[in-house]
Parts: structure tokens; C-alpha cells; sequence
């Protein structure tokens, strides 16, 4: 009965503090305030809270509208015109503009080199996927046995893939219950795609979602064989990384598992492209899909092509947009995802004890077609 | 009538001219609750800002986050009547994201303040990103508060106090038998939110 009345009283102050009392009512009421401190306060209180939600529910509404309007934007179209690549030559020119007018003769008998400086600058060199092709990959009896051995176990089942594997690349875990990111690249229009882990089993995948536009697809391994990961070593970064951190790739450009160590070189990609990092790392076919990792073992990208004229120019496609990409998927099918905000338990370990954790979530990818 | 009708025809041939809206439409157009001009506003001056954040250090991401603050603050000092147009809202705007990002910089301990590119004009407003952050501590607490708060407290508090619906429909909605029982259930998802706002 007691919460009978408290329920009242609260309905009571709320109704005064909105102005729904008759003034005859108000009377009362604050006639009964001035009497009881206990009521007072609670008259305070609520009113501090009545506005404090009310300002939460106007800016909530104001930021679901600003969402709306910003998703409308082609934010990647408007950064790649306004980032640093452009606007570091309309910078000096803006900051320098008197002292070149001045030497306006010295620029004459310096353009040649000028010239070239450009030239290196708007990255002319090629731009290169890492897909495999495994002409030779025959040859590799030990890998060739365990993938027919799966095809065939999966023969009874329909369509059974014949030829040897076509084109190559690296994946690696982003849940553990078997869904892995890799480039789209790497997998677009096969026909049937297997992956292979680090002990030499291979698992029938099937590809989940594609995003062309930023050369990243997630699959999932279907295959019966397949048992749980136990849970991932690593984290996602959703902050970018910084310019010069040590970095390092872990990948599939021959049958085994190959380490390629670098160095973020540029916070965008090939032609100041902001969705991807530049590193200075050596890959080779097959690299692509790979996680590209920092010190402390957190994923900060997903290799994917690199640039023919410049050695070690390798792009990373960054990790947000992977959980972008994951956040087209069900939630309730992920199971347990990687983490973006815990503690990794590669953090402080050794390079490595670092690759001894996660080489068993990196897997090569066969694709067949 | 007649004051109405000009703002009306300014408006128009404003749309034909540009896409980015005069300040005066701008200030206009929120106090009347203007979905246009809000949405003009924001997709007007966002360039500027992402162009600054994406030279000094930060990603989209960043100029998203600093940028929709600015325009919060730009948003609710219009709104609170006490914003008068001495300077161009252009340079309003990028002087507050300048002055949040420059401080989330320094939290995050990145320098750049040495060789900071700068695209437009600055003016002084202290005062009002630091009134902004007082109110978005209030913010956050209740954000906290709400999530904590647990299901289905959540979504009847939203209902009655954010989304204004009456006790009868919350009743309806969650299948309470009576309005009373809806109404104890109100009153004690609300003692545990206030328990939990006043205690941060």
C-alpha cells in the first residue's frame, strides 16, 4: 500500500511539474511542499530528471536525424578529392605563392625535376591483385591428397570439383564458428571454393556476402568435418593506425604459411584511396585476404593488392570496414565474433608466440572455377 | 504576411542558385523545425570539414564524430535563442570543429598543433564547446543510465517519456491486463533509471 501512495505522490509531482494541476490543485500541492521537505525534494529531483531526459530525447532524435543526412553523402568520393594528396600541393602552393612568384625564373630552370617529383607522386606504377594462380600446385602431392580426399567425400553430394585449384589467396577467421573475410578478389565468380588450414585439412566454404567495392568478402565454412576455433587471438581495430607502425602479414603465397614483415607507410591506399593503408611489406600472389596485424596483434587490415613499380608497396584494405561488412550479416549466426574493444591476448607477446597463436585462424584459399 | 512571403521567395531562388543555404535561411529554418535546412546545412558545410580533419590527422570516422558535434552545438544554440549572426555560420562551424578536434587530438597525444593546415578562418568559441560539453556529460550519463537499465524497463520509459505514448497504449503494447499494473511496472523502471542517473 505504501507503493500504492509513492506511486501516486510521483504521478502527482510529475503532473505539477508539467503544468497539469488546476490552479486550485497547484495550490495545494505546493502548499504541501512548503510543509514536507521529504516532498520537496523529490519535487527537485524529478524535475532535474524530467529535463535531463527530455534534452536526451531531443538530442537522440537530433542525431538519428544527422545520420540519415550524413549517410546520404558520398563521403568516399568527397575524401578522396579533399585528403592530403591533393590539397598537400594546393597547401604549398597557397603557403609559397609570393616566394614563387619571386622565383618564378629559378621554377623555369627547375621543372624538369619538378616535373618527375609529380610524376613519382600521382603513383603511376600498376596496381596488382594477389590472387594465386596454382598452375603447379600438382606438384604439391601432400595438400593435393587431403583435397581430394575431401572432394571426394563430398562427391556423394552432387557436384564434385576435379580440376586442381585455379587461383590462390589467404583468409583468415573472424568468428569462431567458421566465417572468414578475404578479398572478393580472390574469390569472385569460382565455382566452388575450398580452404586449407595450417595442419593441411581443407573444408568446403561457401561465400556469404560480397562487397566488390571494397574488395572484401566473407565465407563460411560449411563442411561437416569442420570443429569449432577455439577463441580468436586477435582483435579488429576500428581506429586507424598510425604512419610508421611496425606491421606484419601472415599468408599463403606457397603451400605453407609465409611471414612478411614491414612498416605502414601511408594512411591511404593506391591513389590516396582512404579506405585502404599503404604498407611497405613484401608479398607475393597469393598474400591477398591475409590479415595484416600490428605489434600488439591486432588487425589492422586485409592485404589486398600491391603497386608494380614501387618494390614493397602493398595495400590493406582498413579493418573497420571489415565489421562494417560483418554488420551485413545476421548477428545471431556470427556466434562468437571477433571482439573490437577487449584486451587481445597477443598483446605483449613475442613475434613469434604471436604467429604461434594465429596461424591456426589463417587459412589459404583454393578456388576452383 | 508580408515578411513571410519574402523569406519564401528568397528561399527559392536560393535552391536554384546553390545547394549550400544563406545563414539566414540556415538560423530561419531550425527555429521552425526545417527538415531542408537542416539537411542543407549539414550537407553544405561537411566538405570543409572532413577537407580539415582528413589533413590534420584524422579519418572520415573522426570528421563524422567531430562534425556532427559541431552542428549539435550550432543546433542548439539557434535553438536556445541566444545565437546572434555576428560572423559567417561558415566560419562558426569551422571554428568549433577546429577547436573540438584540436582537443581530442591533444587528449589522444598526438601533435600537430605545430604545423596544423588551416582552410578557413578562426574565431573564439571556447565558451560554447566547453558549455556543449558540460550538457554532453548529462547526456551520457542518462545514455549510460538507459543502458543499463535493462529490458523492459527501457522500452517503456522511451515510450512514455521519449516517444510520448500514454499509459494506455504502453499497456496495450507490452499486453498488460490493466493500466494499473503497467503503471507500478512505470514506477519501478523509473525509481531503478533514476537510482541509476543520480548515482553517476
Amino acid at each position: 500500500m505504501v507503493m500504492r501512495n509513492d506511486i501516486e505522490l510521483e504521478n502527482l509531482i510529475e503532473d505539477y511539474l508539467n503544468g497539469k494541476l488546476t490552479a486550485a490543485e497547484a495550490q495545494a500541492f505546493e502548499q504541501l511542499r512548503a510543509n514536507d521537505q521529504y516532498i520537496d525534494h523529490r519535487v527537485v529531483a524529478h524535475k532535474v530528471f524530467l529535463e535531463s531526459i527530455t534534452a536526451y530525447a531531443e538530442q537522440t532524435a537530433l542525431q538519428e536525424q544527422l545520420d540519415h543526412i550524413h549517410d546520404a553523402i558520398d563521403v568516399d568520393t568527397l575524401s578522396r578529392k579533399l585528403g592530403p594528396h591533393p590539397s598537400y600541393i594546393v597547401n604549398l602552393w597557397k603557403q609559397n605563392k609570393s616566394a614563387l612568384a619571386i622565383a618564378a625564373s629559378f621554377i623555369l630552370l627547375t621543372c624538369v625535376s619538378i616535373y618527375s617529383i609529380q610524376h613519382n607522386t600521382r603513383q603511376i606504377g600498376s596496381y596488382e591483385m594477389l590472387s594465386r594462380k596454382l598452375g603447379k600446385i600438382e606438384n604439391k602431392q601432400d595438400s593435393q591428397n587431403k583435397l581430394i580426399r575431401n572432394i571426394v567425400s563430398n562427391s556423394q553430394s552432387g557436384k564434385a570439383a576435379l580440376n586442381p585449384a585455379k587461383y590462390g589467396g589467404t583468409g583468415f577467421a573472424l568468428t569462431t564458428n567458421g566465417y572468414l573475410v578475404t578479398n572478393n578478389h580472390v574469390i569472385d565468380k569460382a565455382d566452388s571454393i575450398y580452404v586449407q588450414d595450417s595442419k593441411g585439412a581443407s573444408y568446403k566454404v561457401k561465400v556469404v556476402a560480397q562487397f566488390p567495392e571494397r574488395d572484401l568478402a566473407i565465407l563460411k565454412i560449411t563442411d561437416d568435418s569442420f570443429s569449432k576455433l577455439s577463441s580468436l587471438p586477435y582483435k579488429l581495430k576500428r581506429n586507424s593506425a598510425g604512419m610508421g607502425e611496425h606491421v606484419y602479414t601472415l599468408g599463403y603465397p606457397k603451400d605453407d604459411a609465409v611471414l612478411g614483415e614491414g612498416y605502414l607507410s601511408s594512411k591511404t591506399g593506391y591513389g590516396g584511396d582512404t579506405l585502404a593503408y599503404q604498407v611497405d611489406i613484401r608479398v607475393n600472389p597469393g598474400n591477398s585476404g591475409g590479415p595484416l596485424l600490428d605489434n600488439q596483434g591486432n588487425v589492422i587490415g586485409v592485404i589486398s593488392a600491391r603497386e608494380n613499380e614501387m618494390d614493397g608497396a602493398t595495400y590493406a584494405i582498413k579493418s573497420r570496414y571489415i565489421m562494417d561488412a560483418l554488420g551485413t550479416i545476421a548477428q545471431d549466426s556470427l556466434g562468437k565474433m571477433v571482439k573490437t574493444k577487449k584486451k587481445n591476448v597477443l598483446q605483449g607477446l613475442t613475434r613469434t608466440r604471436q604467429i604461434e597463436k594465429i596461424q591456426d585462424y589463417v587459412f589459404m584459399i583454393k578456388v576452383y572455377n | 504576411m508580408g515578411y513571410h512571403s519574402r523569406i519564401n521567395v528568397l528561399i527559392v531562388s536560393n535552391k536554384l542558385s546553390s545547394s549550400v543555404p544563406t545563414d539566414r535561411e540556415v538560423v530561419l529554418g531550425i527555429l521552425n523545425n526545417s527538415e531542408d535546412a537542416l539537411n542543407r546545412l549539414y550537407t553544405g558545410h561537411f566538405p570543409m570539414v572532413l577537407q580539415f580533419i582528413l589533413n590534420n590527422n584524422g579519418d572520415e570516422d573522426d570528421a563524422k564524430d567531430v562534425y556532427q558535434e559541431t552542428i549539435i552545438i550550432l543546433y542548439n544554440k539557434i535553438k536556445s535563442g541566444d545565437f546572434e549572426l555576428t560572423s559567417k555560420l561558415k566560419t562558426y562551424i569551422y571554428s568549433v570543429s577546429r577547436r573540438i578536434w584540436l582537443k581530442k587530438l591533444s587528449q589522444q597525444n598526438k601533435k600537430t598543433t605545430n604545423n596544423l593546415s588551416e582552410f578557413e578562418d578562426v574565431i573564439a568559441v571556447e565558451v560554447d564547446v566547453e558549455q556543449h560539453e558540460e550538457k554532453d556529460l548529462q547526456f551520457e550519463k542518462m545514455k549510460t543510465a538507459m543502458l543499463s537499465l535493462g529490458e523492459p524497463c527501457k522500452t517503456i520509459i522511451q515510450d512514455f517519456y521519449m516517444h510520448n505514448l500514454s499509459m494506455q497504449d504502453i499497456s496495450e503494447k507490452f499486453g498488460y491486463t490493466n493500466t494499473d499494473n503497467a503503471k507500478t511496472q512505470k514506477y519501478k523502471c523509473l525509481q531503478r533509471l533514476k537510482k541509476l542517473f543520480f548515482q553517476n
